[in-house]
């Protein structure tokens, strides 16, 4: 675990350190900047964030809602520097990649939603794991997608750091999907049905 | 402890499949620069054909009017300085004519892009078209903005005539050469 916190920080300080060379932001105003970096930052906890759902659900909730910050001042920034271009990319028009983003992003704010409302959910605990995990893995494999094939301030090295970051968060949601769908079900009936939150997890219960 | 196991509900599996399924369809079904947005630099095989090469068109011939595609008018103004450069190393042009096929002489165009000194916002300029019929603008090479460098074109006078039209299009950063023809149909 902590060698993969570690990689996804060391590839994340890559992404910024990679934008900032790169000469495309060399003459950008500082809000677009702003918006790569906190971008660059999101792919990295992006990439953590299904490994923290094993044993850190305290920490997959905060990073979670910092993944969904980050989005925001991403998304926000881009219709400052220019709305028309940032309404643009977002109506049916839009490019292809602008269109994966915009799929990310509202699919971003579902998984969120589902993480905040967990408990109200009268889902059992299988459905509500596959929704949002399945749901999530789209963000990540929609998120990141776009970050790859636009062109900007990070080409090159840069995508391959994406591609790394990225495949690192999507082969963590297949693993940990698979993992916590193959556990036995809580009997019915019982009143941690929705684990009140917490994610118990079958490395927690046999030891 | 009952070791039965539940899946997820076969309605959220076959929800989130849907959704897959329509997603895909979405970005297949996408423009990858944008609905109506061509690639027209020199490198996707645009050139500016030398105007002897063009015959006269012919009495009765009929050019369909360009039509604005979405996002044509993205950071467009009509206060654009006039005839200014704006750089070296790509040249913007391209032949405006009437619906009849007829070169238009002393027609205005602006022309508007993204480059390493100039954001889209700020750095364009209006040119006449001379009495072939051609724009020219030379200007710094495009860089990628909001994800793709791209070049807009526009006919938008108060008084004109022509109709008003706006395009975007795409090119490759490394392009020298960007070739956005227009056909304007008359006001009325």
């Amino acid at each position: 675990m902590r060698v993969l916190v570690a990689v996804a920080a060391l590839g994340g300080a890559l992404l910024v350190a990679l934008a900032l060379a790169a000469p495309h932001l060399a003459q950008a105003s500082p809000v677009v900047v702003v918006s790569t970096l906190a971008a660059c930052v999101a792919v990295a906890a992006l990439a953590v964030q299904p490994w923290l759902t094993r044993r850190r659900v305290g920490a997959h909730v905060r990073v979670g809602g910092i993944v969904a910050a980050l989005v925001a001042v991403h998304v926000v920034a881009l219709v400052v520097e220019s709305p028309d271009d940032a309404l643009y990319s977002m109506s049916p028009d839009g490019p292809t990649r602008a269109r994966m983003a915009l799929f990310a992003t509202v699919l971003l704010v579902v998984v969120t939603l589902l993480g905040l409302l967990r408990r109200r959910l009268p889902w059992s605990a299988a459905t509500w794991r596959f929704v949002h995990g399945s749901l999530a893995g789209l963000v990540v494999v929609l998120g990141v997608g776009h970050a790859v094939i636009i062109q900007g301030a990070l080409d090159g090295w840069g995508e391959a750091v994406l591609v790394v970051l990225g495949g690192l968060g999507a082969v963590g949601v297949v693993v940990r999907l698979v993992r916590v769908l193959r556990r036995p079900a809580t009997p019915p009936g019982d009143t941690t049905a929705h684990d009140r939150g917490q994610v118990r997890t079958e490395d927690e219960a046999r030891g | 402890m009952p070791t039965t196991r539940t899946g997820p509900h076969p309605l959220a599996v076959g929800a989130v499949v849907l959704l897959v399924a329509m997603i895909a369809a979405a970005l297949w079904n996408s423009d990858e620069s944008g609905t109506g947005a061509r690639q027209v630099g020199e490198s996707a095989g645009a050139v500016a054909a030398p105007v002897a090469a063009l015959p006269p068109p012919l009495p009765g011939a009929s050019c369909a009017p360009t039509v604005t595609n979405p996002g044509g008018d993205n950071n467009y103004r009509e206060d654009a300085p006039f005839d200014v450069p704006l750089g070296r190393g790509l040249v913007v042009t391209g032949l405006v004519r009437d619906t009849a096929c007829r070169p238009l002489p002393g027609v205005p165009v602006q022309v508007w892009l993204q480059t390493a000194l100039g954001s889209e916002r700020e750095n364009r300029t209006t040119v006449l078209t001379g009495p072939d019929g051609r724009y020219r603008v030379s200007t710094d090479p495009a860089v990628a903005q909001f994800g793709e460098p791209n070049v807009h074109v526009a006919h938008d006078p108060d008084d004109s005539p022509w109709r008003s039209v706006w395009q975007r299009h795409v090119l490759r950063a490394d392009d020298t050469l960007a070739v956005v023809d227009l056909t304007l149909a008359p006001v009325s």
